[in-house]
């Protein structure tokens, strides 16, 4: 009797410990770390003009920081799924992704078909790009800070009023499969950064601030139905037509989406 | 005496009555138009590229339509050896022609393939309600999104893409028509073809060969490289070009999607019989050349008297000549020498 | 009998102590996966999961607005009213603050006393910056911080049902409540 009595309550601790335990925490959310091998370049701090005028404020300040210099690619997604399988296609919550998460990767573990593992991942939502980051101690980069390292060419920190360059950037925004382009494809800009053009779009930690929406021809008159205090937001330069190209992509995604063309690339804060 | 009088009386009664009937019938009004019901079963539009257009909604009552697009971005050719990345709808340009009845419900589902770079969305002249459908159909690489509306008005309407800057997408190729028909429909012809004007920016000059890329500078300064009809210099001639008879009544549902240009609509060696004005429902007749604004459109009808080469032409005539607006219409069967003869 | 007693009491710990796991028959997309943490108008924390089993009715907006919030949360009042008194144990009517950093509990607990929102069912929430993005993405509302007391943000009204799964979303100010309060309704059932 005693010795049924002590397996009983054997396989009782045995088998519901893990479940009774961790009720309140997320298995999504507890992240394991894992090697990585990716130069983060620090971006010195400064002023830059913001694609939309807020009022009176023309100029927004970004601190110092360091940014992975160029996009994560598919093995070092793949790396941060074997450390994390709860984030693999057939484990992740609908809640964090769409249908279209790892779209075309070939099983849980294995990236697609025709792409390298040195291409940029690509079909991830916010919440797993964020994932990623976290789970390096890192974070995605805000909007400001991804548009101030995007305003300097190959030898300016700051070339936002020069045409040539938004010339050059309206070249890269060409159609195609540019998820199949390595990363470090092209050439790097005055931070030692490379893929912020050429290559895929990228999520942002706050894309969700942009208010752009499918609506953009009255973006300079007031829309205070659908948006708040609305009506202070306007596009400094019409003829930006670049930046216009890049905040429609951000005013038209939620963070569950999975999208071909759309990647991402960690930053760090600078602790002193 | 008495006769007579009552017979007067008769006579303008019936007149009176007949006048009051004439006035009415071409008043049908937005408010009249949101009440009318519809009948049967959901259809699914069948759409096919351009020229071509679905048939005639002929006299059937107003139905629930199913229309689909797919906003696709791909490469191809703006004239011979030119290439250019085109931006969509339905991998055409112009984009497929929709075709309803006045109380039609038009569900439309925009989806924008999975490998486009850009959100698109798409804005109906058609529509009554915000944007057009722009705000409902705003959609990400790979997402779709559905909107109804109800066909209030009738006439031929643009439809195109109107997400910022939006004067890229449009110049990119992203326009089409939708023709809401009258009660009734409208009357039968022999042929019915779909055209769309459009000027594009290119980088290089007209003619240059290769990839040409998209010239924003051009575009605002309105310098446009080439102006076609339906996306290349030869959609509309050559082995593209119309083919009608001699004798058949021919119906051009024309637009123009700009970005910027106006056309001076001309059809060499035809006289529109026959012009829907602004694609409206006025109606004037015997019109040589006629003007349709960017984003707007015009319905022209002409009966095909004599065989020989019609040209289609934007009469701002250096666009036809040198950029690309030019297209043909063979008219084939007898000789008419009464109409037109050449003395030997 | 006695014999089984010992094992059939463990048998029944076991069964409902597998069980107990709270998040095991949550759906997929359920807001109550998030683990976040937030502050409610009278300075205690809690996680958002605490909520489940009731009808939550959700808008994001700061105490500082004077534009459109007074509208959206009058709205909030409208439908409160609307649906009445009758569910009031199974049902939470909460706002939370974009503004997390002048938003304070005082500040909080002002605003919905402001607005008589004196029940039990009225909840306002703040929690950090992060969380707050991430909340305002699971209810895809968008908002921008134009200056230190001025946001940009777009106008939702969002219903959960008891189970923590985004039944309803109504857009806009001034917006046709019926809908609404239709739908809300329809999550009791």
């Amino acid at each position: 009797m005693k010795n049924l009595f002590f397996l009983l309550s054997l396989i009782f601790v045995v088998s519901c410990d893990k479940k009774v335990n961790n009720s309140s925490i997320e298995p999504h959310l507890e992240l394991v770390s894992f090697e990585i091998q990716v130069k983060m370049v620090e971006i010195p701090g400064g002023y830059y003009r913001p694609f939309f005028d807020i009022d009176s404020i023309k100029e927004v300040y970004v601190s110092r920081f360091f940014m992975d210099e160029r996009l994560v690619t598919n093995q070092e997604y793949l790396n941060f799924l074997i450390a994390n399988p709860q984030w693999v296609k057939s484990n992740i919550l609908s809640l964090y992704a769409d249908d279209n998460y790892l779209k075309n990767w070939k099983s849980d573990f294995e990236i697609p078909e025709g792409v390298s593992l040195q291409a940029p991942v690509t079909n991830v939502s916010w919440y797993a790009a964020k994932a990623f980051a976290q789970s390096l101690g890192k974070r995605l980069p805000t909007v400001d800070e991804w548009e101030y390292v995007g305003v300097a060419d190959k030898s300016s920190p700051n070339a936002a009023d020069n045409p040539e360059f938004t010339n050059y950037i309206l070249a890269s925004y060409k159609t195609g499969e540019r998820y199949k382009i390595p990363v470090k494809a092209g050439q790097s800009n005055y931070y030692g950064i490379y893929d912020m053009y050429g290559s895929v779009w990228e999520w942002t930690s706050d894309f969700n601030s942009v208010m752009m929406t499918g609506e953009s021809r009255n973006s300079n008159i007031k829309n205070e139905n659908l948006f708040c205090a609305g009506a202070s937001l306007t596009a400094t330069d019409l003829k930006n037509y670049a930046a216009f190209i890049r905040f429609a992509m951000r005013g038209s995604v939620k963070a569950n989406y999975c999208i071909n063309n759309l990647g991402f690339r960690c930053v760090k804060d600078i602790t002193i | 005496m008495k006769k007579l009088l009552s017979n007067a009386v008769l006579l303008m009664f019936a007149l009176g009555l007949h006048s009051c009937k004439d006035s009415s019938t071409s008043s049908l009004t937005k408010v009249d138009s949101e009440s009318i019901k519809t009948v049967g079963s959901v259809e699914v539009l069948k759409l096919v590229p351009p020229p071509l257009v679905p048939p005639p909604v002929g006299d059937r009552p107003a139905k629930k339509i199913q229309v689909m697009l797919e906003t696709v971005e791909e490469v191809g050719e703006l004239a011979n050896g030119v290439q250019y990345d085109f931006w969509t709808f339905n991998g055409t340009v112009p984009g497929s022609f929709i075709r309803a009845r006045v109380g039609d419900e038009i569900e439309l589902t925009l989806k924008n393939n999975e490998n486009s770079v850009f959100p698109h969305n798409i804005d109906l002249h058609a529509v009554n309600g915000p944007g057009g459908g722009a705000e409902a159909t705003f959609v990400a690489p790979g997402q779709s999104a559905t909107f109804t509306f109800k066909a209030l008005n009738p006439g031929l309407y643009v439809y195109h893409c109107a997400v910022a800057p939006v004067g890229m997408h449009i110049a990119n190729g992203m326009y089409g028509l939708i023709l809401i028909e009258p009660e009734g429909g409208l009357p039968p012809v022999d042929k019915e073809f779909y055209i769309m004007q459009g000027d594009f920016y290119t980088k290089g000059k007209f003619g240059e060969k290769g990839f040409q890329e998209f010239d924003m500078e051009k575009a605002i300064a309105e310098h446009p490289d080439y102006v076609v009809f339906n996306g290349n210099t030869g959609a509309l001639v050559g082995d593209n070009e119309l083919n009608v008879n001699v004798g058949e009544t021919v119906r051009l549902f024309v637009g123009n999607g700009g970005p910027n240009l106006s056309s001076s609509f001309h059809v060499i060696g035809e006289i529109f019989d026959k012009v829907y004005v602004e694609g409206g429902s006025v109606i004037n007749e015997n019109v040589q050349t006629t003007m349709i604004p960017a984003g707007g459109a015009v319905i022209v009808e002409f009966k095909a008297n004599v065989p020989g080469d019609l040209v289609i032409v934007d009469h701002a005539i250096f666009r036809a000549f040198n950029k690309g607006a030019l297209g043909k219409i063979k008219v084939s069967g007898k000789d008419n020498p009464t109409v037109y003869s050449v003395k030997k | 009998m006695k014999k089984f007693l010992i094992p059939f009491l463990l048998f029944g710990l076991f069964i409902t102590s597998c069980t107990s796991n709270s998040n095991s028959n949550l759906p997929d997309d359920s807001i109550y996966h998030l683990t976040s943490e937030w502050e409610n108008q009278n300075g205690e924390f809690m996680q958002l999961n605490k909520l489940k089993g009731d009808v939550v009715v959700m808008v994001m907006i700061y105490t500082n607005c004077r534009t459109a919030c007074p509208r959206l949360t009058a709205d909030m009042r409208d439908i409160h009213k609307q649906v009445g008194k009758a569910n009031n144990k199974d049902i939470k009517y909460v706002l939370v603050s974009i503004d997390p950093e002048f938003d304070t509990p005082e500040k909080m607990k002002e605003y919905l006393e402001m607005y008589k929102f004196t029940g039990n069912e009225w909840l306002f929430l703040r929690s950090s910056d992060a969380n707050t993005r991430e909340l305002a993405n699971v209810l895809a509302v968008k908002y921008k911080e134009i200056s230190p007391i001025d946001f940009s943000h777009s106008n939702i009204i969002s219903v959960f049902n008891k189970n923590g799964h985004l039944a309803y979303q109504k857009e806009g100010l001034n917006i046709d409540i019926d809908g609404t309060v239709s739908q809300i309704k329809k999550q009791f059932n």
